[in-house]
């Protein structure tokens, strides 16, 4: 029997976000992959906006970054970046484009992301690339986070707020001048998928992958992580792997 | 038609507008359209203490800040993503704390370039609120207090007049001197054509005092008015235009090649070493007579191996690992 990898779980749980006929904003590696699958299976029309200002084109090759030219391929239109902003801040006033994906190196118990520095952000200990549009994503828009499951990456408190998840619970986000009604959704990792309290928006583990336990998941995070409401990630069939190997990524760069 | 001929060297155009301690900005995408005959340019002729900016940067930031140009950096974005996630150099420069750098998110920077170019003060956004780019400055309060270049804050968070539940970041424009922007097409006259993502360089170019155009090809000014509604930046905006065929190289540049992930991948390597980056530079700019023995150096091989594939728009296949 074939098995599935822990990148083909994660690519499954990101197009399991993907909504037929809604836009989504995505940055390059598993997101882009995972939309992509969706796209192949579930949500043929949904539709991928890069803050380079490419909007729904159909990359047949994994591209580098969000300004390769890999993802004009039968773009709808290439736009002004300034435009990017535009339909940030006003379209999703049409409810089309909804979700973004972000990254980080550290994330707190509230989805308060750091991709800037670790350590005294005058003189880091470690210099990562800063904010690039996802600031600009976890100000406007629900989002999906993908990390890294390490006790250091899921931590107590982030070392610099780059992109502000629900702030420190349930009116974080309006205290602070955010729009209130949206920010992060689920956190993905190696490990499993992890969401946010309706109420206390603090992180609580909903699923596990097959062959880890929430104990496991626990063991790995930083602050006490709600395990009480987690079940199984449910796998689908093999001939959806079949695709997501055939259609999505035949060159193996990111599966 | 009698219109003035911009034409320079590179040579004559880095001399005449990219001065020490000037304000320069820079076109493209990480890897995507980045005017790096131009940066190796300004190296070679040694700049310092640039206040340097571009859209999300590259490798051509990175190697202006490690050939120790680069006095100040505001930007929100420095990689050759999928080749090096962070840029070495300007990592290493950050975290030793040898140049001053300012954080943005990129759709702020995107915007100001926007504002700036329509001659506007500041900006009023939504964006950076509540989180660490509006507490935490890169630059200190006092430096921004004393230094004429800079505005005399990072941002200020404000009530909005007309509705005061609503709280707004306003972050001034930024006063460019100078802009480099590779284009595709471009007329001796300035008139020129950006094929493919415009990213924020149009704004870039209308934003700053002066404007250097690099291009792909210099075609006649009757050709490029044919369809003037294919052309982005007027003859009135461009001081400079430098004939450079590969200018880009080793980014891409639609309509004509890809990005060479081989020389991306080497770049990578050397830029996290000092002598190695050292010895990158004296071998690939300070070596190199001008942009047509940088072509040479590259191999015609090489560069015909990047040449998009019409219908593609880039090439299929290419090695990037």
């Amino acid at each position: 029997m074939a098995e599935w990898t822990t990148r083909q779980m994660m690519v499954t749980a990101i197009a399991r976000q993907i909504e037929d006929h809604k836009a989504y904003v995505i940055g390059t590696g598993l997101p882009l992959i995972g939309a992509t699958f969706a796209k192949k299976t579930t949500a043929p029309n949904a539709i991928l906006i890069f803050e380079s200002g490419m909007v729904d084109g159909d990359p047949q090759e994994v591209p580098t970054s969000v300004s390769d030219l890999r993802i004009c391929y039968h773009s709808s239109a290439l736009i002004p970046q300034y435009r990017y902003f535009g339909f940030k801040s006003n379209a999703y006033k049409k409810d089309i484009i909804t979700t973004g994906f972000l990254g980080g190196a550290q994330i707190d118990p509230y989805g308060n992301l750091n991709s800037t520095a670790i350590g005294d952000y005058h003189l880091p200990k470690t210099r990562f690339t800063g904010s690039g549009g996802a600031n600009g994503i976890a100000t406007y828009f629900n989002t999906i986070i993908m990390m890294q499951h390490q006790k250091r990456r899921f931590c107590e408190k982030v070392d610099y707020v780059t992109s502000p998840g629900w702030v420190d619970g349930n009116n974080g986000r309006a205290r602070m001048g955010l729009p209130a009604d949206r920010g992060p959704q689920a956190v993905i990792s190696e490990l499993g998928v992890m969401r946010f309290d309706k109420e206390s928006k603090r992180m609580y583990l909903s699923e596990y992958f097959p062959g880890v336990t929430p104990q496991q998941i626990q063991d790995n995070t930083g602050f006490v992580l709600d395990v009480s409401r987690a079940e199984q990630f449910h796998l689908p069939g093999l001939e959806m792997l079949e695709i997501m190997i055939s259609k999505v990524d035949p060159q193996r760069l990111m599966i | 038609m009698d219109s003035k001929n911009k034409v320079m060297t590179l040579e004559e155009a880095v001399k005449e507008f990219v001065h020490d301690g000037d304000w320069v900005a820079l076109s493209g995408f990480v890897t995507n359209r980045k005017p790096y005959a131009a940066v190796r340019e300004i190296i070679k002729q040694g700049r310092k203490d640039l206040y340097l900016e571009s859209g999300p940067g590259g490798g051509d930031v990175d190697m202006l800040i490690g050939a120790g140009c680069v006095k100040v950096l505001l930007n929100s974005y420095t990689a050759n993503s999928g080749f090096s996630q962070v840029c070495r150099r300007f990592r290493k420069y950050v975290e030793e704390g040898k140049i001053l750098m300012e954080d943005y998110s990129l759709d702020v920077h995107t915007l100001l370039y926007h504002a700036a170019a329509l001659g506007l003060p500041y900006i009023a956004v939504k964006n950076m609120l509540g989180s660490d780019l509006v507490s935490k400055w890169g630059i200190p309060e006092e430096v921004y207090a004393n230094d004429p270049k800079l505005p005399s804050k990072k941002l200020i968070i404000e009530r909005n007049p007309f509705n005061p539940d609503e709280q707004l970041c306003l972050v001034p424009t930024p006063k460019i001197d100078i802009s480099i922007v590779h284009v595709q097409k471009a007329a001796q006259d300035g008139t020129a054509r950006i094929e493919g993502p415009q990213f924020g360089d149009i704004d870039l170019a209308m934003a700053a005092k002066n404007c250097i155009i690099t291009c792909e090809e210099i075609v006649h000014h009757d050709e490029l008015r044919r369809e003037p509604w294919q052309n982005q930046i007027p003859n009135i905006v461009p001081d400079a235009v430098v004939h450079l065929p590969y200018g880009a190289h080793p980014a891409q540049c639609a309509n004509h090649y890809d990005y060479d992930g081989l020389f991306l991948r080497m770049y990578d390597k050397v830029s996290g070493d000092d002598k190695l980056f050292q010895e990158y530079l004296d071998e690939w700019v300070f070596g190199i007579k001008d942009h047509c023995e940088y072509l040479s150096k590259v191999g015609t091989s090489r560069l015909m191996s990047l040449r998009v594939q019409p219908g593609y728009g880039y090439v299929p296949g290419l090695k990037r690992r």
